[in-house]
């Protein structure tokens, strides 16, 4: 029973995972494909060589802008959040509850509202239209979520692993690098992948503060989904998807079997 | 190589006092027990000598040299914590050589002094192990080796055996003792057990809510209580209140000659050991004996522990017969010469 169970499990997963996939791979691949038919009546290679020859640069330039948009953001999120969520996890201060409910706000109100909101505030601080405008916006859920993994991260810490390595003869700056970061790293990665999709996936508060100037990989898509072409949406999707995937299994490898905190 | 000397130490957390005017001499080489109920301040001691935290007054004195305004990493006291504390993302080996990279050394020293250690702790070829994979002793070895490793010149252990069962215990004890008297390492050794202190060293320094109470060898500790509160701690349980008068202390028990004239007409406490009543069964009326009734026992192994209920109060005795029984009438005897007067 429960062999059958385990041999189910991994192609139960592939194809839950794996159809919303096949499906777009299916439409990109499609030449004509209309209602009612369950398959394209032709096939073809339009929408690739669209994507990769006639739309290529325009392409090429949003993954570009994507990758340094998300990695921007996902690097400042784990600095900023880390000695952040050291103090939240580790010590009691008033003012404490507060942060938590700070923070959750920006998760809650939806990133349409907090971008219009900052918008006027950007125009006037020559942010709006720039990359520092758009990493900045991403920033304000993207922080508060690294803050939030890393916190849970903090308060399973046991502070007296850094004090044994003073003890021991570490100074301060080397027990931090050489103690305190191998130990959180996994929830490190954690937080800086979250942080990298979040960014990653961002549509609405990239169109609004990077006022179109700034074409992440969402924006072209959906510039390219307005004009109804249904095949090259689909292979713009899998561009877009895939760099995500990529990293997520890269961390997924790079975690493997380590728990999140550091053992107590 | 190292006198430890710890003056008027004051800690608060915060406005909390924690401990207060705490003052304790260790010779070079000698190990010292510092004991303690849980809660006393004895890791708060340790850390303060280990400079992981800072005393509000008092000096700390590493062979007549002040370190108390030294980083912890600057002073030549190491520190091992009641939990093993191995670093995770480290081998054994790693584990170990971790403060002798911190100082500096080559990897060719490292590696021998590493060989040498682990034989000593007697951890030879679990040097590549995965800390997860070690038993609790062996990590607990681990934690030992590498503090020993740095041969620091004062060794703080905070109770390193409150986490084995009772035969890794005793085994672990025999480790630390022989290594410690190899290597001469002067060495605070931190427990709650009173067992564990009277066994590990030839001094002890009781510790009751962050106050010195008593320094003395064990015999003293426990013979000689200084108060009632440190007879209390080493399970005594008696207490007799009486007044001095020339020569006798006069209390409801009977009177008790002593030798020491003093305080003549003072109230004093005084208390006697469990195990030094002598209890007679035989109803015949003895000279000097006191009848009581037994309220109930227990069976402690060696010996059984019964409460008497004796005209004048009720007194614990630990005696080595068996078959009392509750409501069985009972002679007791309390030997002058066991009666300890506290001072006043
Ligand atoms: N970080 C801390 N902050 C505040 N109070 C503490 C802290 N650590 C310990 N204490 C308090 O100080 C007292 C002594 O603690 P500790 O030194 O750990 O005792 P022991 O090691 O003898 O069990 C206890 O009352 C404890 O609650
Ligand atoms: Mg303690």
């Amino acid at each position: 029973m429960r062999a059958l169970g385990t041999r189910l499990l991994a192609p139960a997963i592939l194809v839950a995972v794996g159809l919303p996939f096949a499906t777009l791979g299916v439409w990109s691949l499609a030449e004509r494909w209309f209602f009612p038919d369950l398959w394209p009546q032709a096939w073809g290679l339009r929408a690739w060589r669209y994507v990769f020859a006639t739309a290529g640069g325009q392409v090429a330039a949003a993954l570009v802008q994507s990758v340094a948009v998300a990695t921007a953001t996902s690097l400042v999120s784990v600095v900023v959040a880390l000695p952040a969520a050291r103090a939240l996890g580790l010590y009691d201060f008033r003012g404490k509850d507060t942060i938590s409910v700070l923070l959750t706000l920006p998760v809650i109100v939806p990133p349409l509202s907090v971008a219009m909101g900052l918008h006027l505030w950007f125009i006037r601080l020559g942010l709006a239209e720039t990359f520092v405008g758009v990493v900045a916006v991403h920033l304000t859920f993207c922080l508060p979520y690294a803050v939030f993994v890393l916190w849970g991260v903090f308060s399973n810490y046991n502070p007296d692993f850094e004090s044994q390595a003073r003890s021991l003869g570490a100074s301060q700056l080397r027990v931090w690098r050489q103690v305190m970061l191998p130990m959180v790293m996994p929830g490190l990665i954690v937080a800086g992948l979250f942080a990298f999709l979040l960014s990653w996936s961002q549509y609405l508060s990239t169109l609004i503060i990077g006022g179109g100037r700034l074409t992440t990989l969402p924006v072209l898509l959906f510039a390219l989904m307005g004009s109804g072409d249904r095949p090259v949406a689909a292979a713009v999707s899998i561009v877009f998807v895939l760099p995500a995937f990529v990293a997520l299994l890269f961390s997924a490898r790079h975690l493997g079997g380590q728990s999140l905190a550091g053992v107590r | 190589m190292g006198a430890l000397s710890l003056k008027n130490l004051t800690i608060h957390y915060g406005r909390q006092p924690v401990v207060a005017d705490f003052d304790l001499d260790i010779r070079d080489g000698e190990m010292v027990s510092l004991l303690g109920p849980s809660g006393a301040g004895k890791t708060t001691i340790l850390k303060v000598v280990a400079g992981l935290l800072a005393p509000t007054r008092g000096a700390i004195l590493i062979d007549g040299q002040a370190v108390t305004d030294l980083p912890p990493e600057k002073r030549d006291a190491v520190m091992i914590f009641q939990k093993p504390l191995l670093f995770p993302f480290m081998n054994v080996q790693q584990n170990i050589a971790f403060g002798l990279k911190m100082r500096g050394d080559s990897g060719d020293r490292r590696a021998r002094a590493v060989a040498h250690i682990l034989a000593l702790t007697r951890l030879d070829g679990l040097g590549r192990r995965k800390v997860h994979e070690l038993s609790g002793g062996q990590q607990q070895r681990v934690a030992l080796a590498r503090a020993l490793v740095l041969e620091p010149a004062i060794l703080l252990m905070d109770e390193p055996l409150s986490n084995l069962d009772a035969n890794l215990r005793q085994e672990m004890r025999e480790l630390i003792l022989g290594i410690q008297s190899e290597l001469g390492i002067t060495t605070l050794f931190v427990t709650h057990d009173q067992a564990e202190a009277l066994m590990m060293s030839q001094r002890v320094a009781l510790l009751l809510e962050g106050r010195l109470r008593q320094v003395g060898s064990p015999r003293e500790l426990y013979h000689r209580p200084a108060d009632p509160d440190v007879a209390r701690f080493f399970g005594g349980d008696n207490f007799i209140q009486g007044r001095m008068r020339d020569g006798v202390f006069e209390t409801d028990f009977g009177p008790f000659p002593v030798e020491a004239v003093s305080g003549n007409g003072h109230r004093r406490t005084a208390t006697i050991r469990p195990e030094d009543i002598q209890l007679v069964t035989d109803t015949g009326d003895q000279p000097d004996h006191l009848p009581g009734t037994v309220k109930r026992t227990r069976f402690e192994g060696m010996a059984t522990r019964a409460w008497v209920s004796c005209p004048s109060g009720e007194l614990v005795v630990l005696t080595p017969r068996s078959g009392l029984s509750a409501g069985q009438a009972v002679q007791l005897r309390l030997p002058p010469e066991k009666i300890r007067i506290f001072p006043d």
